[in-house]
């Protein structure tokens, strides 16, 4: 005869596994974007770019626009492939990447770069092939760039747009899909802000400047100032 | 006996497939390719559509299998090795768009250390355009089964056009169309009876590409 061992807070545990176990069953489909995302093939542009991912920058995830995020059947993440992207990109475009410590203030102390770079996602907007008819999954989202000095002081700000696509296939599961459909939006940004970000109007203007000085946050001059983190040769005059 | 049945079978299993082909190609290399190398790449810029990369794949194979000489780069390296300089967006559309592209020194020496000297650019996409028929399914205590009769169409069109790395010009174009009707009769067990139009269609693209690539053929 079968007798079960088990104690009574054991059983308590038990069903309530079970019970969550149930309750997870009927939470949304969360798909996590994931992909290989290659070095850019090209000259670096000579500075050193700070980069800082905002909060909902990193965290970035989208559900059926039609509903709220607990009502959404489905949620699809893509912070985590969103930073991998830029930090390929951005560490093989430019002659250095930095990531910043804090948001680019006055007050923020953060290694010393040219300028700082800083991402969103502003809007994004997907099709399925139920809403279409067209047997395509398609992301389409458009980013803001803001580029800053260190102390946060604004060089310049842009929107750039990005589109991924990928075809219906046999034995292709939804979410594969549309992980597909986010990793070949993602390609096109990184593709698109490779070989136009030199040619953003504010962006060529600050470069055609000439090479700018290493931007450094106000918290390090006003150190300077002091004379605490001078790096003035001594014994020279001013 | 069991040859005739095996036929028998194999005539059953695959439905009709109609293809054409036609070529127009300049400056064949007679002599082949040498140790150079051939890609093959799909267009992805139409909107409603994407060339798969399965039948890229299946053209790739085609060639490289019948002729053991030609290296075909495989597409998703290729792009990845190149990027961003082949995606959707940035990928040159003309001959003369290459010369853009080599004045940047590190895709230049990429392309000299792959030593590309055709670029195969195929644009099209198989399409299923009408069906008919209806089927029902059920199960119950005794056992499961089908019952009824659907029938579909596929169309393939594609098309390839030949790029001379070196001379940076194009020195051909090759389509093809296919198309074939499948059905699926179904008592109790549903036998699918296939029309092979995609493949028929990357035969055909294949052999032709292969003429213009390979001394051999």
């Amino acid at each position: 005869m079968l007798r079960l061992m088990t104690s009574a807070p054991e059983t308590r545990a038990l069903a309530m596994g079970v019970l969550l176990l149930m309750l997870a069953a009927c939470g949304p489909t969360t798909v996590k974007v994931e992909g290989n995302f290659p070095d850019p093939l090209m000259e670096p542009v000579p500075l050193t770019m700070g980069v800082w991912y905002p909060e909902e920058f990193a965290n970035h995830e989208f559900f059926d626009e039609a509903k709220t995020r607990a009502e959404s059947g489905w949620i699809v993440n893509t912070g985590d492939a969103q930073v991998a992207m830029w930090d390929k990109l951005l560490g093989g475009m430019f002659t250095e990447m930095v990531h910043m410590k804090g948001a680019p203030s006055a007050n923020q102390m953060n290694p010393v770069v040219n300028a700082v770079l800083i991402p969103h996602v502003d809007e994004l907007q997907y099709a399925i092939p139920q809403h279409t008819n067209i047997k395509v999954y398609e992301i389409w989202m458009r980013y803001r760039f803001e580029l800053v000095t260190t102390s946060g002081d604004p060089i310049a700000e842009w929107t750039m747009a990005a589109y991924g696509k990928t075809p219906t296939a046999f034995l292709r599961s939804d979410e594969a899909a549309v992980n597909l459909a986010a990793v070949m939006a993602l390609r096109d940004a990184g593709a698109n802000f490779a070989t136009s970000f030199t040619r953003v109007p504010e962006v060529a203007a600050w470069m055609d400047g000439g090479l700018p000085a290493l931007a450094r946050p106000a918290a390090e001059a006003e150190l300077d100032s002091t004379g605490a983190l001078s790096d003035e040769p001594e014994g020279v005059e001013p | 006996m069991r040859t005739a049945f095996l036929l028998f079978i194999a005539l059953l299993g695959s439905g009709c497939v109609t293809s054409t082909v036609d070529e127009m190609v300049f400056n064949e290399p007679l002599a082949g390719i040498g140790d150079s190398t051939v890609v093959i790449l799909g267009r992805r810029h139409a909107s409603d559509y994407e060339t798969e990369p399965d039948f890229i794949e299946c053209v790739g194979d085609h060639i490289a299998d019948r002729d053991k000489t030609i290296a075909v780069i495989n597409e998703i390296d290729f792009i990845n090795s190149l990027y961003p300089w082949f995606e959707p967006r940035t990928a040159p559309l003309h001959p003369e768009d290459i010369n853009r592209l080599l004045e940047q020194e590190p895709v230049a020496q990429r392309m000299r250390e792959l030593k590309t000297e055709y670029m195969i650019w195929i644009d099209g996409v198989t399409i299923r355009s009408d069906s008919a028929g209806s089927m029902t399914c059920g199960i119950g205590p005794g056992g499961a089964g089908c019952f009824g009769f659907g029938t579909w169409s596929n169309d393939s069109n594609y098309e390839a056009v030949i790029w001379d790395f070196t001379d940076q010009a194009e020195v051909g174009r090759v389509s093809t169309s296919a198309s074939g009707q499948s059905y699926m009769p179904a008592v109790i067990i549903p036998i699918p009876i296939i029309a092979p139009v995609q493949g028929t269609a990357c035969d055909g693209l294949g052999e032709q590409l292969l003429e213009f690539l390979s001394s051999e053929f």
